[in-house]
């Protein structure tokens, strides 16, 4: 099997050529962020050459959509949103185009109020006259009880395009619901560009290969299925990275990712040789979100991170300093981490201007200790932000007794570096954390082979309440009536249809990964003093992982 | 950090810990289900997305934290299982994260509840077993050395439990706004009990009329317990939190709602606080706790309505507003003539106190005999005999507050206590000064 898999990033695009594991070819070109597609295609060019043809799969790791939000290039949105009681919801800021509808639905998916049909047309009659393309529809609570946004969504119908909260994502938490939505409906257009321009180009390079896009979740979409979710393509790098570790050094352990790069480290988990996720979601420009993602934090520590000395020791970024004096010419102004790895030899460059520029720090201590220093200090500055991001995750919300005794702190057992400094910090980050720490071959096009390597996810939800009997998975739009004696069993037979249906959905063929089953909750509910049934929360995922070779 | 998401005016830690996978008996108002709309409405509001709440798990307290607090017939250890530990260390959490300016303020929602348990422990009473708030108290105590602490129990039921822990201690205001006694379990807190020998008036009573609303609420809000608070100038303030004065609640028949509890939150302004009942598990609690949490934060509670909420169902009658102001009065009375330990009174004095005690849940009494042991230069020791269930506590408190000779006089009698011990007896040194919990 041929895979090929692009990653784009700041400013260079890398594309490898793999065949199983084994890496056939690579190559790179500078990016021109207005012209993505055409970038996307002259790298699949000069990766492959004649051998168009042959090629079985294609995955990319776009910045289109991160980079469409991040510059406020995203369509304007007409949302119409249902809040109901609660949080005041005047702080929901997405575009001039909100509507706050009346009604409710409660905790338990249970309709209290429709909105009344008077705002729904007026709102949909102004979206109209001021000629918007797309329409986002969001309620408190739709992952329990989708039918006001399925109703809502039937009355839009005419605008191009309608996205559901329900539809992306079966987690609570309606702000990030509204969030989501809104970007999803709001890079519609734009993605779709993208892809149209992706699929002319290929097919014009003879490409015949299914194509497929990262996801934040390290998992893979096909492209046209994205375009219904354009907003699960964003911020696919650090998922393109973790992968891409994972796939160079694969290990079924608690272990530690970090790519290191110029001005930032993203760092990435591992339990049990898989990646841990996020809770909900990524958070991008401010705005949480429920788009599916690993759990990846970016500090502001990288090879070109300005280095000062203070009282308290060696303070390194998180500004960046600018192109380091070892690689550049001019006044030297500063010093950078890089200036201290050639200064010690791990790295090319002027080892002179290096050393001036470590001088600047401390100017009667000799270069190399300062160098060595500023490198323990980099090594020491990771090793707090992993800490605190283990931490973090030990400290997520449990609700049993039984999951608050047995819940574990991640006891990593080893570092994997990658990105351009990582071979020269690599003494330094095995000091700091007193583990051994490798930095795999070819970890320069990491991000690429994890693009090339990462399989689909998939996830569904489930909440099912047997004394009211309702079913719903909203990621399906299932909302049906159940029996009374509805349960667990039942419960992991409607998710694994709804994965299949999704499976099916995305295009996706052949035999699916393992169905996993998390999260359960299983509670009696009792009204008076009699049992009336109960109430079932399950999950069903695909987790990420390595595709099969 | 966002403009995206709203910014608690105030730093809220949350301690919310539902126990999933914990029940009395699975029919029991005190059972898995209870909270599990609230951990949902709280999750859907997106609260761990907004600027300055943050959530934390409970730790497990430890037998000391209980032991410093109840006397445990036949111990901490055979009555205390996990899930009691984890509730009264979701409170000491709450605590911590305040005292440690990891938050301004922090609201414990956990279970069960602690403020029907008493001084003395047999077993569960009315849903209880630890009191979780005194338990903090005496933690907040002993590891950070606060002293003054006024407690609001806005719980529809008597804190009795809460008032027996601290009924002899000046140096704890304890107001209870309750439904009237003659009315609902446990059928005490009447004006009366207004606080042992040594801490007259620093118990508040305010027994309410079955059917009292906003109103009733925000009158003993602002003529009783505001100006007390002023006057009393505690260290902390700090609100037993129980919603069961709800319109909906199935075991009460108060008439109070989410904006009245957000109201009086606003109102008592609290540290700490901790939840107690509240057993309408689906229209009140899910509400009732937000606006809670939203007030405490200092955030917009203008929204937080049950979805059936209509102010014009609330309106109290004449009648009933003429009533809670005698009520007022009352306690503004009882208050004013407040007194700390009598520094006229002999050495060795005592007053005695008979309680029969009512275990609820399995259905047993104990009878109970405390003296209180007079002095004149602090509150005095106590010595309490307990007696049901086929256990016999025999106990001597030494509080925090009090004096080495009270401190040595407890350990004496302790020491003769035990020498005479009968076959069933268990005579027990709780030394708070010291933090020994020493038994025979
Ligand atoms: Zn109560
Ligand atoms: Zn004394």
């Amino acid at each position: 099997m041929k895979t090929v898999g692009i990653d784009v990033g700041g400013t260079n695009a890398d594309g490898v050529l793999l065949e199983g594991e084994s890496l056939l070819a690579k190559a790179k070109i500078p990016v021109d962020h207005d012209n993505l597609s055409g970038v996307i295609i002259a790298l699949l060019e000069k990766l492959l050459g004649d051998n168009a043809g042959q090629v079985d799969q294609v995955h990319l790791s776009s910045t289109l959509c991160t980079n469409a939000i991040v510059n406020g290039e995203m369509d304007e949105v007409g949302m119409l949103v249902q809040a109901g009681p609660g949080l005041n919801p005047e702080f929901l800021d997405c575009g001039e185009n909100l509507v706050f509808l009346d009604g409710a639905i409660d905790h338990r998916g249970g309709l209290v109020k429709s909105p009344s049909a008077a705002l729904v047309d007026a709102a949909l009659a102004d979206f109209s006259a001021k000629g918007l393309q797309s329409i986002g529809v969001v309620t408190k609570f739709s992952h329990r009880n989708p039918q006001v946004e399925q109703d809502l969504a039937r009355q839009a119908a005419s605008f191009p395009h309608v996205t559901c909260g329900h539809n992306l994502s079966g987690l609570p938490n309606f702000p990030r619901r509204v969030y989501t939505t809104w970007i999803n409906a709001g890079l519609k257009t734009r993605f779709q560009q993208f892809s149209e321009a992706i699929r002319t180009g290929v097919k014009r390079l003879g490409i015949t290969a299914p194509l497929s896009v990262l996801k934040a979740d390290g998992g893979t979409i096909p492209l046209e299925r994205a375009e219904a979710v354009p907003c699960e393509s964003v911020l696919s790098g650090p998922s393109a990275s973790v992968m891409g570790a994972l796939a160079l050094t694969p290990r079924e352990k608690d272990f530690v990712v970090l790519d290191i790069g110029g001005t930032t480290t993203d760092i990435g988990l591992f339990a049990d040789g898989v990646p841990l996720m996020e809770p909900y979601g990524v958070t991008i420009m401010g705005r949480p979100t429920l788009i599916r993602a690993l759990n990846t934090r970016s500090v502001g520590l990288g090879g070109d991170s300005e280095v000062k000395w203070t009282e308290d020791g060696y303070v390194i970024g998180p500004q960046r300093h600018g192109v380091p004096a070892a690689f550049s010419k001019g006044k030297i102004t500063g010093a950078t981490p890089s200036d201290a790895m050639v200064v010690l030899n791990r790295m090319e460059g002027n080892r002179e201007r290096a050393a001036e520029a470590l001088r600047l720090l401390l100017p009667n201590n000799p270069p190399e200790e300062t160098a060595r220093e500023v490198l323990l200090s980099f090594g020491q500055n990771i090793k707090r932000a992993v800490e605190q991001m283990v931490e973090d995750v030990f400290a997520r919300p449990v609700y049993t007794v039984s999951a608050l005794l047995e819940r574990q702190r991640l006891e990593p057992t080893e570092i994997i570096a990658v990105g351009g400094p990582a071979e020269a910090l690599r003494s330094e980050l095995a000091a700091a954390f007193d583990l051994p720490c490798e930095v795999p071959l070819n970890y320069e096009v990491a991000n690429a082979i994890g693009a090339a390597r990462t399989r689909p996810t998939l996830s569904a939800s489930l909440y099912a309440n047997s004394s009211d009997g309702t079913l719903s998975i909203p990621e399906i739009g299932l909302h049906e009536e159940i029996g009374r004696s509805y349960g667990m069993k039942d419960a992991e037979e409607s998710l694994a249809a709804a994965i299949r249906h999704l499976a099916a959905q995305a295009g996706l063929e052949g035999e699916l990964p393992p169905v996993e089953f998390v999260e359960r909750e299983e509670m009696n509910t009792v009204r008076g003093f009699s049992a009336t049934g109960k109430v079932i929360a399950l999950k069903a995922q695909v987790k990420p992982g390595l595709a099969g070779v | 950090m966002t403009k995206y998401m709203p910014r608690a005016v105030r730093k809220t830690g949350l301690i919310l810990f539902p126990a999933f996978d914990w029940c009395i008996t699975p029919s029991h108002p005190e059972r898995e289900e209870r909270l599990l709309y609230t951990r949902d409405q709280i999750v859907e509001e997106g609260l761990e997305d907004v600027d300055g709440i943050e959530f934390f798990n409970p730790e497990l307290a430890e037998y000391a934290d209980i032991d410093r607090v109840h006397l445990c017939a036949p111990s901490s250890k055979a009555l205390l299982t996990e899930s009691h530990l984890i509730s009264a260390g979701g409170a000491i959490r709450a605590a911590k994260a305040v005292m440690e300016k990891e938050v301004e303020r922090a609201f414990a929602i956990v279970r069960p509840p602690g403020h029907h348990a008493m001084q003395t422990v047999f077993g569960d009473r009315g849903f209880c077993i630890a009191n979780i708030e005194a338990i903090m108290v005496e933690h907040l105590r002993r590891h950070y050395g606060v002293r003054r602490i006024a407690i609001v129990d806005t719980d529809c039921h008597h804190g009795d439990g809460t008032q027996d822990i601290f009924y002899n201690d000046p140096d704890l205001l304890f107001i209870s706004l309750h439904q009237d006694g003659r009315t609902l379990y446990p059928g005490s807190g009447f004006q009366n009990e207004a606080g042992g020998p040594a801490a007259q008036g620093y118990t508040i009573n305010l027994p309410l009329p079955p059917g009292t609303g906003e109103e009733g609420f925000s009158m003993v809000t602002d003529r009783v317990v505001l100006p007390l608070l002023d006057a009393f100038k505690p260290e902390l303030v700090l609100n037993s939190a129980g919603q069961d004065n709800h319109y909906s609640d199935p075991l009460t028949n108060m008439n109070f709602t989410a904006q009245g509890y957000a109201r009086l939150n606003k109102a008592i302004n609290p540290d700490i606080c901790v939840l107690e009942g509240g057993y309408s598990i689906e229209g009140a609690l899910p509400y009732t706790n937000l606006g809670i949490i939203l007030a405490m934060a200092g955030l917009d509670t203008s929204n937080v309505r049950e979805p059936d909420y209509d102010p014009r169902r609330f309106v109290q009658s004449a009648l009933m507003n003429g009533q809670i102001e005698g009520i007022c009065q009352n306690a503004l009375d009882i208050f004013a003539a407040r007194k700390k330990w009598d520094t006229g009174v002999r050495r060795g004095e005592e007053v005695v106190e008979r309680k029969s005690i009512y275990y609820d849940t399995t259905g047993f009494g104990v009878d109970q005999v405390r003296h209180y042991k007079l002095c004149p230069d602090c509150p005095g020791y106590t010595e309490v005999e307990a007696s049901g269930a086929g256990e016999l506590m025999h106990g001597f408190t030494v509080p925090f507050n009090a004096c080495s000779k009270c401190q040595q006089a407890a350990r004496d009698a302790f020491a003769r206590a035990a020498k005479a011990k009968g076959p069933r007896e268990q005579v027990v040194l709780q030394d708070r000064v010291a933090d020994i919990y020493e038994t025979v």
